[in-house]
């Protein structure tokens, strides 16, 4: 059954400072959409935002799936109704095993640990990792990994991703693209990747790209904006913006 | 009546040795118990004890084991059972340990206990009172596999168990020292371990006494050349529990790696103390403690690095984190260092707070439920401690700790 994710008007406070300025956007399960945009353009803001992060302060617009709000849920409920963050900087939880996380997320413990032995596998990261506490003592790499073994078993109908291409060698960042592709095809996930690199447009195919800059969409296209942006950066759609 | 002392001067009396014990006993008279105004004891709620609430064991009661214990000696190759202080069965069966009850004055540091004690009321009380010294020995060379338990079970009394433990050259071993029961006791162990050089010991602590109970423990590691001490000290029981744990680092190489850790509820005082002394060169020590107070409980870390001069190149690490689940509780954290010896590598971290929002935020964000995400938390402050053992005891433990976790009340700011 096809969901749909629609974020209309977001506006996001980060520190006493409004970071999203009414951000739309709406997209179906199935699809990749990519977002866009230089540093300070808001992408990390509506990750935290959209998963209810305490940091963040949500001051108008809506956030549905289904036409079900999100926005006054708790970040259990969010994920509970289908959204997932993957971080860019997992948080370590010393003490807490990635088995446990699951099972009390709701996860069928049935043969768990072998599927998430599987999961690991596709993303090739080695299972031993799984018996650690969660992302401690992990490198960048590995915690990167180690939350698409998350995703992998939470099955999520739709992901946001955080930059997870920074910090992984093209091995990496192609496994866990192929992963995430394949999740689109499984139960048709919907993914929504935060990126500032076009290594993970080589791997993920959009369905569509969306150019952040000030808390805004300032553009939407198909995979061709791009190599716009590849070509002139993103200083035209700033003065888009103006 | 002077409940305690007469009981004390007839135990006493009906000993064989008789005479050192009495030494040990005026000590005590002339020392008198401590009182809050000592800094060392600042934290014990001694306004409310009173010694002639109790009474000196003459000879063990008997006593049934918990489905704990059981399950605890399951896992044992060797069993050991004192019973209010006294050894009533030494177990038998594994190769290369052996396990004697001695009357004996002589603390493993090389003098006597009395001596060795002097400053520490309690373990002078143990000097005087303990039946006798459970003596537990591997020889050297042996690996000993499976687990020894050294199961302490305390009735409604004074009791004083005393415990040797020593590692031959090369040798190693996993050695549990477990305390239950003890409603309205007060149980005061003194233990000693003595690692040979190269040897290996894997110590676990795990005291589950009655919330009554006056718990008064002291440990101490002497541990020689390239000899490894490892130690989960886990303090779950007890109206008042302090643990004293110490390890001189003498030999070159060696290495203590201390872990302490305690779940206060109710109106429990739970008071750790640590001293890691180095004197040999290139000796390291590791030190976490960790703990939590939920309800009214209070907590007290203080420890002590203490450097020699000579000791160069060590290593001395300190860490306490203490998790507050209630506003009402407290947590005290006392990190001290002295070091005489410029070539050495040290440091101390410690905190007192909730739990951590983020981290909570992170397992939520994940579908976990507030409430699990701060269990889930709170055991996990917990099943790091244990992380280290072997994991048939790691996982029966966890499952005990877990049990308790879900009767206390997590009230967040």
């Amino acid at each position: 059954m096809t969901s749909t994710l629609m974020i209309e008007g977001l506006r996001v406070e980060v520190a006493g400072k409004e970071v999203l300025k009414g951000f739309d956007l709406s997209m179906k399960t199935g699809e990749v959409h990519v977002i866009m945009g230089p540093n300070g353009s808001g992408k990390s803001t509506l990750a935290h935002a959209l998963t209810g992060h305490p940091g963040y302060k949500v001051l108008g617009g809506s956030v549905r799936i289904d036409d079900v709000e999100l926005l006054t849920m708790s970040p259990t409920d969010r994920a509970r109704h289908g959204l997932l963050l993957a971080m860019q900087q997992p948080l370590e939880v010393a003490g807490v095993r990635p088995i446990d996380l699951l099972v009390a997320a709701g996860v069928n413990p049935a043969n768990l640990r072998e599927r998430m032995r599987d999961e690991a596998d596709r993303v090739e990261l080695r299972p031993e990792i799984l018996d650690r506490f969660v992302n401690v003592d992990l490198s960048g790499g590995e915690r990167k990994r180690a939350e698409m073994v998350q995703f992998g078993m939470l099955r999520p109908k739709f992901a946001v991703l955080d930059e997870i291409d920074s910090g992984l060698d093209v091995d990496a960042l192609g496994a866990v693209a192929r992963r995430l592709s394949s999740a689109s095809n499984e139960w048709e996930c919907g993914i929504l990747a935060i990126t500032h690199f076009k290594r993970l447009l080589q791997e993920l195919t959009p369905t569509m790209i969306h150019v952040l800059s000030e808390g805004r969409v300032v553009a939407t296209g198909g995979p061709e904006l791009s190599d716009i942006l590849e070509r002139d950066g993103y200083e035209p759609f700033r003065v888009a913006s103006a | 009546m002077k409940t305690f002392a007469d009981s004390a001067s007839a135990f006493i009396a009906d000993r064989p040795d008789a005479a050192p014990r009495q030494l040990a006993w005026a000590a005590f008279e002339a020392a008198g118990l401590p009182t809050t105004s000592d800094e060392v004891w600042r934290y014990a709620p001694l306004k409310y004890f009173d010694l002639d609430r109790f009474g000196v064991a003459s000879e063990p009661a008997t006593r049934a084991d918990s489905a704990f214990a059981a399950q605890l000696c399951e896992r044992a190759g060797l069993v050991v059972r004192v019973v209010d202080g006294f050894c009533v069965n030494t177990g038998t069966g594994l190769e290369g340990v052996s396990v004697e009850v001695v009357e004996s004055t002589q603390s493993l540091a090389g003098t006597t206990f009395a001596e060795r004690y002097r400053n520490d009321t309690f373990a002078i009380l143990n000097a005087a009172l303990a039946p006798a010294t459970t003596v537990i020995r591997v020889g050297a060379g042996v690996n000993v596999q499976e687990p020894i338990v050294v199961l302490n079970l305390s009735n409604s009394t004074a009791s004083f168990s005393r415990t040797q433990i020593e590692l031959g050259r090369g040798a190693s071993a996993t050695i549990v020292e477990y305390f239950e029961g003890g409603a309205n006791a007060l149980v005061v162990p003194l233990s000693e371990y003595l690692l040979d050089d190269n040897s290996s010991l894997q110590l676990i602590t795990y005291q589950r006494l009655d919330h009554s109970a006056w718990h008064v423990a002291r440990t101490t590691g002497f541990v020689n050349r390239d000899a490894r001490l490892r130690q989960a000290v886990v303090g779950i029981g007890a109206h008042y529990n302090r643990s004293r744990n110490d390890a001189e680092m003498r030999g070159a190489g060696s290495e203590n790696e201390l872990r302490t850790t305690f779940l206060g509820s109710g109106d429990q005082v739970h008071d750790f103390r640590t001293h890691q002394m180095h004197t040999g060169a290139r000796s390291r020590s590791t030190l976490l403690s960790k703990g939590a107070v939920a309800d009214q409980s209070r907590s007290v870390y203080t420890g002590l690095i203490e450097i020699e001069k000579g000791a160069k190149r060590t290593d001395a690490r300190q860490t306490n984190h203490n998790l507050l689940l209630s506003p009402a509780a407290h947590a005290d954290s006392v990190p001290n260092l002295d070091i005489r010896e410029n070539d050495v590598m040290c440091a101390h971290a410690s905190s007192v707070g909730p739990l951590d929002e983020l981290q909570r935020w992170y397992l939520e964000s994940r579908g976990v439920s507030r409430e699990d995400a701060e269990r889930l938390m709170i055991q996990g402050f917990f099943y790091e401690m244990l992380a280290n053992l072997p994991p048939e005891l790691a996982e029966l433990v966890e499952r005990d700790v877990t049990s308790v976790l879900a009767t206390v009340n997590v009230v967040t700011p």
